[in-house]
């Protein structure tokens, strides 16, 4: 018979300290992430806003594929009425066969840009609804313009030196499905951005959602109108300044405008000594 | 009757002539020249001396002195040497905290005190969006000579710049996000 106790395992100071390490590491990391849950982050993007994004650039590239052929087609032609100096002789036979070939490729034109612009009006007037509704909840309802401002600056408003951000505006020089394509990467890639970079974004991408919006309500409203005008320009084999105007301003729409693109300069470079911090700041 | 109707205009003018002499001496203060030195610490002292010698009604002029001298000689140390003096001036019952704050924020720090407000943006802030963007404007001015001209802090400017513009851009968007649930 083995009458002999179990061994009670003697107090170890060391153990004893080091299970108290423990307990106490993974309490403050339990705080520390309930402090990171509740910190307030903006919902600017809802994952409709990615996908509208996605899908108005897919129709924007759609569309651009359309209408770069019969643009060519369109600039090869008036090349041709130049040169055959046709300007000035409107009634010679040969230029009014040119005239009505213009007219008709204008027409086609008008035609490919009537057909894809719902699909595009569309996804435009989805992601400014989406991305509305998020600025008046967010930024407009539940902000201060003192809690609006905190956001904008960040966290190390004082110590830290202004990091170069990019800058959307002034998308003129971008064709329109590499506008998108850009903003659906920088969405999709937000949960890596802070809060003051989203709200930016959010207001940039809103505003030129607005301003696209606009821009195809009334396009539409033109190819109406053009489109009656051109038929009826047909039989007479006249080619009007607005054409021209018209063909120009799809063009920079759709494949950018160059000479538009405007620079933003960045400020220079700052002094490194940035130390003090008063107890009056705020 | 006809004289004493005379005489009585002259003593009148008489009695207000006597009048304005005795208030113009009661409202006598002392003077309250500004800062002759080029030196910031000096001319700190002297400022400190005339406020708390009857000339605490001139506090914009010397904070203004001050902030010029200052120019003269700019480094990164200002920041703390004026947050120093506006603090002493709470001390001394010149200036409320929060006039304190309104001070020094306004010239050293990035952040827009014309941001101030404890009502939501929708309700409040759109409908005077211009006003706010004005003030932020000035307000910008007077960092740039706090921020840039006296501290060498081009950092901050250049931030408190950025910040401008951003909030003129998210207010823009905002507002009319607001305006559209209408």
């Amino acid at each position: 018979m083995n009458n002999k106790r179990p061994l009670a395992i003697p107090p170890d100071p060391a153990r004893r300290q080091a299970t108290l390490g423990l307990l106490l590491a993974c309490s403050l990391l339990i705080f520390a992430q309930s402090v990171l849950a509740n910190t307030p982050t903006i919902r600017l993007f809802p994952t409709t806003v990615v996908e509208d994004l996605k899908q108005t650039g897919n129709v924007a590239r759609d569309m651009e594929t359309g209408l770069q052929e019969v643009i060519g087609r369109l600039d090869q032609q008036q090349q041709l009425y130049v040169e055959s100096k046709c300007d000035g002789a409107e009634n010679d036979p040969g230029c009014q066969r040119l005239a009505r070939q213009i007219g008709a490729t204008y027409l086609e034109m008008l035609t490919i840009m009537e057909e894809r612009l719902p699909d595009m009006e569309h996804t435009v007037n989805n992601t400014r609804i989406s991305l509305e509704r998020g600025l008046r909840n967010e930024l407009g309802k539940k902000m201060t313009p003192w809690q609006l401002q905190e956001t904008l600056v960040g966290k190390t408003a004082a110590s830290a030196p202004a990091q170069a951000s990019p800058t959307l505006r002034g998308r003129s020089g971008m064709r329109l499905s590499e506008r998108f394509r850009q903003y659906y990467q920088l969405v999709a890639t937000s949960g890596s951005q802070s809060d003051q970079s989203l709200a930016v974004l959010a207001s940039d991408i809103y505003l030129d959602m607005e301003e696209t919006s606009v821009l195809i309500e009334r396009t539409r409203q033109e190819i109406a109108r053009a489109t009656l005008m051109e038929q009826l320009n047909q039989s007479f084999g006249i080619i009007t300044p607005e054409m021209m105007e018209v063909v120009g301003g799809v063009k920079t729409i759709l494949f950018g405008d160059e000479d538009a693109r405007a620079l933003v300069a960045g400020p220079p470079p700052g002094s490194v000594e940035q130390a003090y911090r008063s107890p009056l700041e705020q | 009757m006809i004289t004493q109707n005379l005489i009585s205009p002259v003593k009148i003018l008489g009695m207000i002539a006597a009048l304005m002499t005795i208030a113009a001496c009661a409202s006598t203060e002392p003077g309250c020249p500004s800062p002759q030195t080029r030196n910031l610490d000096s001319a700190i002292g002297f400022v400190k001396t005339s406020l708390n010698t009857g000339c605490e009604s001139h506090f914009d002029r010397y904070y203004d002195d001050l902030l010029t001298i200052a120019e003269g000689d700019p480094k990164p140390e200002n920041k703390r040497i004026f947050s120093e003096f506006l603090l002493w001036s709470g001390d001394q019952g010149l200036l409320s905290t929060r006039q304190a704050q309104e001070y020094y924020n306004r010239f050293f720090n990035v952040k827009f005190m014309s941001m101030k407000g404890d009502y939501n943006n929708c309700s409040h802030t759109c409908p005077n969006k211009q006003r706010m963007l004005f003030d932020m404007e000035r307000e910008l001015s007077d960092k740039e000579r706090g921020l840039l001209k006296v501290s060498e802090d081009r950092d901050g400017y250049y931030r408190a710049d950025r910040l401008y513009q951003e909030v003129e851009l998210v207010l823009e968007a905002t507002c009319t996000a607001c305006a559209a649930s209408r």
